[in-house]
Parts: C-alpha cells; structure tokens; sequence
C-alpha cells in the first residue's frame, strides 16, 4: 500500500468545497487510490466517473509525468511519493 | 427579492427591494460550471442544479444560497446501464416529494427535501422508450407539474418526445399529446414524437396547462387529454419558455422564427403576453433593445415573481436579463452582461 498525493483540478474542489487540491490518498494502484479518494472525499466519484464505471470522456488521470491511458495495469502500480493528477482533457469549445 | 440566473459558467444572484427597480447583482457561484436549473422547497432550502460536460452533474442544496453543499446521493442512472444523466433540467420542489426532470430524459423523486433521490420506472422504462430520440436539445425530461390538489396527479414534457400523465404518483405513464403535431413521425409510436418545449400551469384550473411545442403554441382544459392551437397574435408559433403569472393569471411566451432558424422574428426581441387564457396574444417591447436583438431566451430562462403588479424575468442567450415590473408594459435591462443563460428563478422572501 502506498501513500501518495492526488491532485485535483479546482473546478472539482471548488465544487466540493474542497480548500485544498492536493490530498493524500493510498492504494497499490491508480484505481485503488482513486477508489481510496472517493472514499475520502464524497461527491468526487461522480465527477470524474460516468455510468460505466470508467473516467469521463474528457477526464485526464496522469500517474507522475504520463498519462494513465499509455500505461499497462503493471505499469500503474505506486510507490510512496507518487503523483496522480486529475486533469480536464485538452478541449475545443466555450 | 433574490432572483438566480444560471448560466454556461456559473450562477449569479440579483438582488432588488420589493420596486424591482434598483438591482446589485453578485457572483458567480459554482464559477465555470453550467447552472440548469434551481428550486425553493416550501421548507426554505434551495436546490441547484449544475453541470459540466468535463465533470458531469451534480445536486447541491443549503439553506440559503451561499451555503449549497453537492448531494452525494443525487439523481443518478445506475453504473453499468445504458443510460447516462448529462444534466438536471427541471425541479419541481413540492412539499413532501420533489422530482427532477434529467437529460437523458428521465424523472427522479426525493421524499427528503433533495438529499436522496430515486428513479421513476415507470416513465424512466416507459414502453416507448425506444421510440424515444433526443432533439436539439438533447433527449431530456424538462418540465414537471403536480396538480397542487392531488399530488398523484402529474405531467411531464420530454423533448421531441412529447407529454406523458401519471393519475398514480408516477406508477404508470400516458402519452398525453392528442390535437399536437407529431413532428418525430414513427409508426410504431402514433402516440409520442411530439416536441413540447415548455409547460406552463394555470394558476387557478390544474386541468388546464398552456404548451409551448416545437409545432406551435397549444393548450388543454382536460388535462392534457386534448390540445387545441392558441397563437392568435403571435409572431411566430415557434419557440421555448412559457410562464403565467399566478396573480394576474397573464400568460407570457417569447417567439422566435421556427425550428431552422431560432431567432427572434425579423431580429425584433418581443416576449408575448395573453390575457385572456392564451385567446389572444400581444407583443411586448416597452424598454427592451431596438433590432437587431438576435437572441432568444431558453426554456428554463423565463420567471415570474406573482407579486401585484406582476414580475416578469428574461434571460438571453446573449446574457443579458430584462426585467418588468409592471407585468411586461415597461422593461429594464440589468446593468450587466452574463454568459449564456440558461435557467432564471425568482426568491421572494415572505
């Protein structure tokens, strides 16, 4: 199990009420950690989630300097220290 | 007086004293997330909704308006189904259930005052749901109506669907659109492919509720069980918001130019007004910009106050909210320009 720190995008935490955009969650993986989160932090699952279970369509989840998508599961283990951050995707639009 | 103007990147609240003359607005609150649809519950405790095509949705309710807090168990689809919740549209604040109307169309109810809500099957799963196809506004459920006498008694206007009444609580739906244009032709469903665009509920006969459709402006003396045209006077059929005033019972409609172009008609911005139960209609444009005014007001965009004399609210898609005191003869454009607008309701404070 290891400790690492979650990064939030501030329209999440503002909408949460959340002061803070770092959070230190735990987890062997990225899942596990982002499930630890949810779990500490109530209301965040539905905004990063859709019904499928899966990351929103344009939610980006980077695990250090690269993106989840680019990883294997293997790939996607933690070690303390490490850095998940929550992201918008790049976006055309208003 | 606060009224609460949602729009594309947040929420703004203008305050004014019982003249409506002078306005101080405030915000945002909820900056950079679309703000679709708000509600007092008799209790006192305001609901709002957002949304964000990053983020998706979200409940939060409180007490007073700079005190929401997001509902962790709002309106949601179950994870793993097919159907996904884009946005709350409408909610119907009552005084022991509310119901919130969602895109992709649906209904939910809370019997808590908005802290838990649940699906309602029997129109959620309705048998014409796979005749049910989302229009330009997507396939959302926008507005809600419960007779005030009989609460088992309800309506529910999906877009490019049409109108379905449950007379059991919502146990069991009825498409409710005969004399409406059908304008989704499908065999198999004779009785849905109606676009109605806003509802609007007499103030004083349940029975009665004036329709704003994609085909024209309607209404029905029988509870939606026949629909009748009323646009004399209009200058166009087409368009999105209808209120009526619960004091004066004068109705209040916005026309645009028809499906293809959704502007206003000849780039003159005149929201309409009847008198007399929508037997004729009147423009309005005392105070409101000269052509070319291209913006038109969304459906969830137009409020009424039924204070004596009446208030009327309408926020543009250009962001701007004009407001009457004097029940649509004079009009004021606040001092400011918001984002796109997309719901406004007004809190009156007893």
């Amino acid at each position: 199990m290891a400790h690492v720190i979650l990064q939030l995008p501030t329209p999440v935490c503002s909408i949460l009420g959340l002061t803070a955009r770092s959070h230190e969650v735990e987890g062997a993986t990225v899942d596990e950690a982002l499930e630890d989160a949810y779990g500490r932090l109530p209301g965040l699952r539905v905004h990063l989630c859709d019904e499928s279970g899966a990351l929103r369509q344009h939610v980006s989840c980077f695990l250090n300097e690269t993106g989840t998508r680019w990883l294997t599961e293997d790939e996607q283990h933690l070690a303390d220290g490490d850095r998940i951050t929550i992201l918008q995707a790049v976006s055309g639009g208003t | 007086m606060a009224v609460l103007i949602g729009t594309e990147k947040g929420a703004f609240v203008a305050t004014s004293d019982a003249a409506r003359r002078q306005w101080q607005v405030e915000g945002p609150l909820f900056k950079g997330w679309k703000v679709t649809a708000s509600a007092r519950s008799p209790s006192g405790r305001y609901l709002v909704a957002t949304a964000s095509f990053v983020y998706g949705p979200a409940l939060h309710v409180g007490d007073d308006l700079s005190g929401l807090a997001q509902v962790e168990d709002g309106p949601a689809y179950p994870e793993g189904g097919d159907l996904k919740l884009s946005q709350i549209w409408t909610i119907n604040a009552g005084a022991s259930r509310h119901y919130a109307g969602v895109d992709q169309a649906g209904l939910f109810f809370s019997d808590d005052d908005g802290q838990s809500w649940q699906p309602v099957p029997g129109l959620n799963d309705h048998p014409t749901r796979k005749g049910w196809l989302p229009g330009a506004g997507g396939l959302c459920a926008h507005a809600v109506l419960v007779d005030p006498a009989n609460a088992e008694r309800i309506w529910c206007g999906i877009s490019a669907v049409g109108v379905f009444r449950s007379d059991d609580g919502g146990a069991t739906w009825v498409p409710k659109n005969e004399g409406v244009d059908q304008v989704v032709p499908d065999p198999n469903f004779p009785d849905i492919g109606r676009c109605v665009h806003g509802l609007a509920p007499d103030s004083e006969h349940a029975d009665t509720i004036f329709r704003q459709d994609h085909s024209g402006m309607y209404r029905t003396y029988d509870g939606g069980d026949h629909w009748e045209r009323n646009e004399a006077g209009l200058s166009s059929g087409f368009g999105f918001p209808i209120a009526m005033d619960p004091l004066t019972s004068a109705l209040y409609a916005v026309p645009i130019e028809s499906g293809e172009y959704r502007m206003p008609v000849g780039g003159a911005f005149r929201p309409h007004r009847s008198t007399n139960g929508g037997d004729s209609w009147e423009p309005l444009g005392n105070g409101l910009p000269p052509p070319p005014y291209e913006a038109g007001v969304l459906r969830g965009a137009m409020a009424v106050d039924g204070l004596d004399p009446g208030g009327v609210y309408l926020g543009t898609a250009a962001g701007d909210l004009f407001v009457s005191a004097d029940g649509g003869d004079s009009w004021q454009g606040l001092p400011c320009t918001l984002p796109r607008i997309l719901s406004v309701e007004v809190y009156v404070e007893e």
